[in-house]
């Protein structure tokens, strides 16, 4: 599976390179959340309900990190593509599937982020090569200063997609031999530390909203009774 | 102003529309949403005196390409306001002063109503189609069409409302979706989040459900957690520590 | 809680305020201190639309905010005093010298200003300003939001604007 996923780098780092377009830059339709993201990539690999079950994991992540204009938060178009991909390349089953490929994802998240904050800044040097023209009210000037982002931002999220996994596949393969917890087990502590960082996320968004903390003990009492439903 | 806004051939307000979606297509540091206010405006702005490249439009490209940041989506009533106001003749050392009072209410606004209030919403609903076991396609329809029959609606309405009521158009912002909606969507949020949590992490732990109740514990205690840490580190990378250790004891055991 | 964070930030009223600091401070009320805006309604009512339910804003010349502050302190909810640039803020300072501590929360560009952190901009004019507050015993600092970790002003002057 793992030798197929490499033929098909390019077109996930494509991929990566559209999802993370639609992160900011266009259209921010949230194709790039990981509940989406993910899902579609695991149809690309063909298999989407693996790709639903990584995606769902990030969504968690993803609840704490709102896109507030300048600041630094994760980027999570290339990094569902990760995860996803890492997932679905393995069995059902395999041992730590699971909590390895959303450890990627995190980390891809993160450099996502770095790179985001790298683009803002080559789209600030971009700007200033066009200052006078921009300055003097040419209209070709700020459409080309426009593409230029656009362009930019598809090349980083392709090239951060593309390089990861071309690092990720071996080492996700190579981690997976050696590891002796059970994928049941690992699916727990990743949805035990992803579930920890979504309810913190959804207390920080409710808290001072009238009446929204009760609303969200009494959804989670409806919640556990279920969850106990469906065991 | 607000009588009878003068109509902006539908051509025109099309492909303001269209390049709304790349606002923030060459975001900096600098300017930050600056130039893709200019990106798109530009289309109406042909229409001043001496057309594409006069003296007239080349002026507010200029005074409109500086700095801006606003929400993305509520952008839209900037262009067009602003766009009203540069075809209406307003004096440039107004338009400048909306600008500076506009940028952060048209963030604050459209932060709470989308960042803090329909985009989780929307991530609850399809955690909690996922929890009662909805397929991959119905979760992202439902997700995708959910979220996006708000986001169109949203810049659509704000170009119209921004054209509509020009410099004045707080008094649009001053509608109660706008106002009270994200009260209302947070509520609605913290519920539907609630009744989703639990199912869908039982949705993913599937076979090894026996193991849901330490999970649960573990949720509990790590939510506190991040929550006592809030301002120190943020809660996804206190994640990537704490599953790099689990990994890293998986490893050497 | 009362009245304990004193942001400089040009976009005064907007996201990172109202739910980056608002959410986890719990904030209840803003004062926007601004001698043009508080002689504005149609601004003023720009600024309104932007906080949220539960959320009060307040509007006032330095002067005005300098007489109210001990109000401002003894309101039992958690609340931010802003203003647009620095020179406002010192002046404020001059009339309160109980202000402790100063937060440089988003200075953007603007042609006489150079880089100094991906939020901070400052002319030298500014800059001067923000050294004299320091030398008075204020603590100032440039933070954006929580999570990051505020960064002194020494630090601020010597950056490049490429951190």
């Amino acid at each position: 599976m793992i030798e197929v996923l490499v033929g098909q780098l390019v077109p996930l780092a494509l991929l990566g390179a559209l999802l993370g377009l639609d992160v900011v830059a266009f259209p921010q339709a949230m194709v790039s959340r990981p509940i989406v993201a993910a899902t579609l990539v695991g149809g690309f690999l063909g298999a989407p309900d693996r790709g639903l079950l990584v995606g769902v994991a990030l969504e968690f992540f993803a609840l704490e990190a709102m896109p507030f204009g300048a600041t630094r938060y994760p980027e999570w178009g290339s990094a569902s593509v990760v995860g996803s991909a890492l997932f679905t390349s393995v069995a059902d089953g395999t041992t730590g599937a699971m909590l390895l490929a959303v450890l990627f994802a995190l980390g891809t998240a993160g450099l996502g982020g770095a790179s985001m904050h790298l683009l803002r800044r080559v789209n600030a040097a971009l700007a200033k090569r066009q200052q006078v023209r921009i300055a003097r009210g040419s209209g070709s000037a700020v459409v080309a200063l426009q593409l230029a982002g656009l362009t930019a931002d598809v090349l980083r999220g392709g090239l951060l997609t593309g390089g990861v996994l071309l690092v990720a596949l071996p080492a996700y393969r190579s981690a997976l031999a050696a590891m002796t917890i059970s994928a049941s087990f690992s699916r727990a502590m990743v949805v035990g530390t992803a579930s920890a960082v979504g309810l913190a996320a959804l207390w920080k968004l409710g808290r001072t909203t009238p009446g929204a903390p009760w609303y969200l003990g009494a959804g989670l009492l409806a919640g556990f009774a279920l969850a106990g439903g469906l065991l | 102003m607000t009588a009878a806004p003068p109509t902006l051939p539908p051509h025109v307000h099309g492909a303001m529309f269209l390049r709304l979606f790349a606002i923030q297509g060459a975001w900096n540091y600098e300017t930050m949403t600056g130039n893709g206010i200019a990106f798109a405006l530009e289309p109406a702005l042909r229409r001043l005196p001496g057309g594409r490249g006069g003296p007239a439009y080349c002026e507010a490209m200029a005074r409109q390409s500086g700095y801006f940041n606003a929400h993305p989506y509520l952008a839209a009533v900037a262009v067009g306001a602003l766009a009203r106001a540069e075809l209406d003749g307003v004096p440039p050392a107004q338009i400048e002063r909306f600008k500076v009072a506009a940028t952060g209410p048209l963030g604050s606004v459209g932060d709470r109503l989308i960042w803090a209030g329909w985009l989780p919403f929307c991530s609850a609903l399809a955690l909690l189609a996922f929890g009662l076991g909805a397929s991959p396609i119905l979760v992202v329809g439902l997700f995708l069409g959910a979220y996006n029959t708000v986001h169109l609606a949203l810049r659509a309405w704000g170009l119209r409302a921004g054209w509509r009521h020009g410099l004045h158009v707080a008094q649009a912002l001053g509608t109660p979706v706008l106002r009270r909606g994200p009260a209302h969507v947070t509520r609605a949020t913290a519920l539907l989040a609630g009744l989703a949590l639990p199912s869908a992490a039982v949705g993913i732990i599937g076979p090894g459900r026996v193991v849901l109740g330490l999970v649960l514990g573990v949720v509990v205690a790590g939510a506190a957690l991040i929550t006592a840490l809030q301002g120190r580190i943020a809660g996804w990378r206190l994640a990537i520590i704490v599953l790099a250790l689990f990994t890293f004891l998986s490893l050497v055991r | 809680m009362t009245l304990e964070l004193f942001r400089i930030d040009d976009r005064l009223v907007h996201g990172q305020v109202v739910i980056g600091w608002g959410l986890p401070h719990a904030l209840g009320f803003l004062v926007v201190v601004d001698d043009a805006i508080a002689a504005a309604p149609w601004e003023q009512e720009l600024y309104r639309m932007g906080t949220p339910e539960g959320m009060e804003v307040r509007f006032a010349t330095v002067d005005e905010a300098a007489a109210a502050l001990p109000g401002y302190q003894a309101d039992a909810r958690a609340g931010m005093l802003l203003t647009a640039d620095v020179a406002t803020m010192v002046r404020l300072v001059d009339s309160v010298p109980a202000v402790q501590q100063v937060t440089i929360g988003g200075l953007h560009h603007r042609t006489d200003r150079v880089p100094r952190l991906r939020f901070v901009f400052l002319s030298p004019s500014e800059e001067t300003a923000l050294r004299g507050l320091a030398a008075r015993g204020v603590h100032v600092s440039a933070q954006d939001v929580p999570t990051s970790a505020p960064i002194p002003l020494e630090a601020v002057l010597a950056a490049d604007g490429t951190e």
